[in-house]
């Protein structure tokens, strides 16, 4: 079962180096640590990793962000590379220093409400105590300079979004329409629907750690527990 | 409309050996020429004129000035590249081609370009006297290069990334950019050059900051000469773009200097054609960049010869 999840954006300037000598985006940057340390605080005997990606996969357990794929002069990953939603998860969690077992899975953006329903139904049936580290951003159309320019859609969409994590009313997310969410480009909806499918309704508490969208894009962070873990 | 993800590498054999005499309109480029192409929009919203040509009066009075200032080339747009207001196919041929045919009108000789990715407005642009055909968006409308051989044009070959015209970059990824530059402009000059263009008025383009982050941009000026030493004539088109804007924290009109540094790193590597909104700057930098590699004289050289 699922005993705790995080919900955190993936845009890649989450490492630190991309952005240059300017620490753009701090905040977010923390609240994204602060929720991977409170997942960790509830001790986990497997975190799951999931994300969206073109193709819905399980990755090596070692697998790890290509950094340098955003260009820069990173060093290359220590493991295999995976694709950057999950690969983003990772960096989250080696750089909370969690050295347990972790499971790496992508979820495809043609995958169907129900199907992302079931792996999140099997994800929290393969272990006893699982944490979930959900990767997952909001729509990229949220102004003129956004990624992916403005549509009206989008606020409405978001807010509905946030409204159900702030809940934990995470069978809300299990209805959200995939056509509208690729109109959008709100990339996070079939990990959303995974994480709705992996837990039980009104079994876990929500904290949200940070919302909005300095770069055009909707990011939440949040924490999912029985009680707020230690965020120290 | 192509995939151009679809682009396999291309035919070594249809490649230049060396360096060769590029070709447009009436006029020849040897390999050590620096080529000058003056940026003329037909738009009410590029980032940076913001529409200081959107009216045909105030885009002929900067033909007239690019040229004084010693432009080889003017490229002509009626569509913005960020994402904005719908340009239908009219719209654009409204835009721009009365005024290629007043241009070619005023000036029999110069070199026009006509910056489009669509195939319907490259021919009616061609039909009115344009030369060149600037694809910046990597070579989305397929029958772009079908366009430049029926009407004996030259063609930009441009890596976009696999970016839908007019939109941003979104987490965009590459393993060696400089390998997809590569293969995506080399895989289009191979078949325009099978479609029947004259491989003499072929450029390749890496199009600095479409489908690339401000890393990708600097790593690909940094990697030019890998352009460079496929034969082809390299097109670069900096001018006062983000990734100059993001490296130095300046806005858009805070972008010279950084413009005119990437210019003189790219003329160093061997590219030959520069798009550019400053002429008079730009040619200053790069007879400076041919004199030091000894490619051209000093205009006057007395200093300890008296």
């Amino acid at each position: 079962m699922i005993i705790a999840a995080a919900l955190c954006p993936w845009p890649p300037l989450l490492v630190r180096e991309l952005t240059g000598a300017d620490p753009v985006a701090a905040d977010l940057r923390e609240a994204c640590g602060a929720a991977v340390r409170a997942l960790l605080a509830a001790h986990p005997d497997v975190i799951t990793v999931v994300g969206p990606a073109t193709a819905s996969a399980v990755w090596p357990a070692e697998g790890r962000l290509n950094i340098a794929a955003f260009g820069g002069r990173a060093a290359p990953p220590t493991g295999p590379a995976v694709p950057p939603s999950v690969g983003l998860g990772c960096y989250l969690l080696d750089q909370a220093g969690y050295a347990g077992p972790r499971r790496l899975l992508t979820v495809s953006q043609d995958e169907p409400p129900a199907a992302c329903r079931q792996l999140g139904e099997e994800i929290a049936a393969a272990a006893a105590r699982t944490g979930l580290l959900v990767m997952a951003d909001g729509s990229a159309r949220r102004g003129p300079r956004a990624p992916g320019h403005f549509d009206a859609r989008a606020a409405a969409f978001d807010a509905e979004v946030e409204r159900a994590v702030r809940a934990a009313d995470l069978q809300a997310l299990a209805a959200i329409d995939p056509a509208l969410a690729r109109e959008l480009m709100a990339t996070g909806r079939p990990a959303w629907q995974v994480l709705a499918g992996a837990t039980r309704p009104a079994a876990l508490r929500a904290d949200v750690l940070y919302s909005g969208d300095p770069f055009g894009v909707m990011y939440l962070v949040a924490f999912f527990g029985r009680q707020l873990a230690d965020m120290g | 409309m192509g995939d151009p993800s679809s682009d396999q590498p291309g035919d070594p054999s249809h490649q230049p050996a060396e360096p060769q005499t590029l070709r447009l309109g009436k006029h020849t480029f040897e390999p050590r020429q620096r080529v000058i192409m003056a940026i003329v929009n037909r738009t009410p919203d590029s980032f940076y004129d913001r529409g200081a040509t959107w009216h045909e009066a105030a885009a002929m009075d900067r033909v007239h000035a690019v040229i004084a200032e010693g432009a080889d080339i003017v490229d002509i747009g009626g569509v913005a590249a960020a994402p904005g207001a719908t340009v239908d196919i009219a719209e654009e041929i409204r835009r721009t081609v009365p005024f290629v045919a007043a241009v070619r009108d005023a000036y029999p000789d110069l070199v026009i370009s006509a910056d489009t990715w669509r195939h319907e407005v490259a021919r009616e642009v061609c039909a009115a006297g344009a030369d060149l055909i600037n694809d910046t968006w990597g070579g989305w409308d397929r029958r772009l290069a079908e366009v430049a051989a029926e009407h004996g044009a030259g063609l930009v070959c441009a890596h976009a990334g696999n970016q839908t015209p007019r939109t941003r970059p979104f987490r965009v990824a590459y393993d060696d950019v400089l390998a997809d530059v590569l293969r995506r402009t080399l895989a289009q000059a191979s078949r325009a050059v099978e479609i029947g263009v004259d491989p003499a008025r072929i450029l390749i383009d890496p199009a600095h900051d479409f489908g690339k982050n401000t890393w990708h941009s600097l790593e690909v000026t940094r990697r030019l000469d890998e352009m460079v030493i496929t034969g082809w004539p390299v097109l670069v088109s900096l001018s006062n773009k983000d990734f100059i804007g993001e490296t130095l924290a300046a806005p858009p009109e805070g972008r010279l200097t950084g413009t005119l540094a990437a210019t003189a790193i790219c003329a160093w590597q061997g590219a030959r054609v520069f798009r550019v909104h400053q002429v008079h700057q730009t040619r200053e930098v790069l007879t400076m960049v041919s004199a030091i590699r000894g490619e051209v004289p000093p205009a006057r050289a007395v200093r300890a010869l008296g």
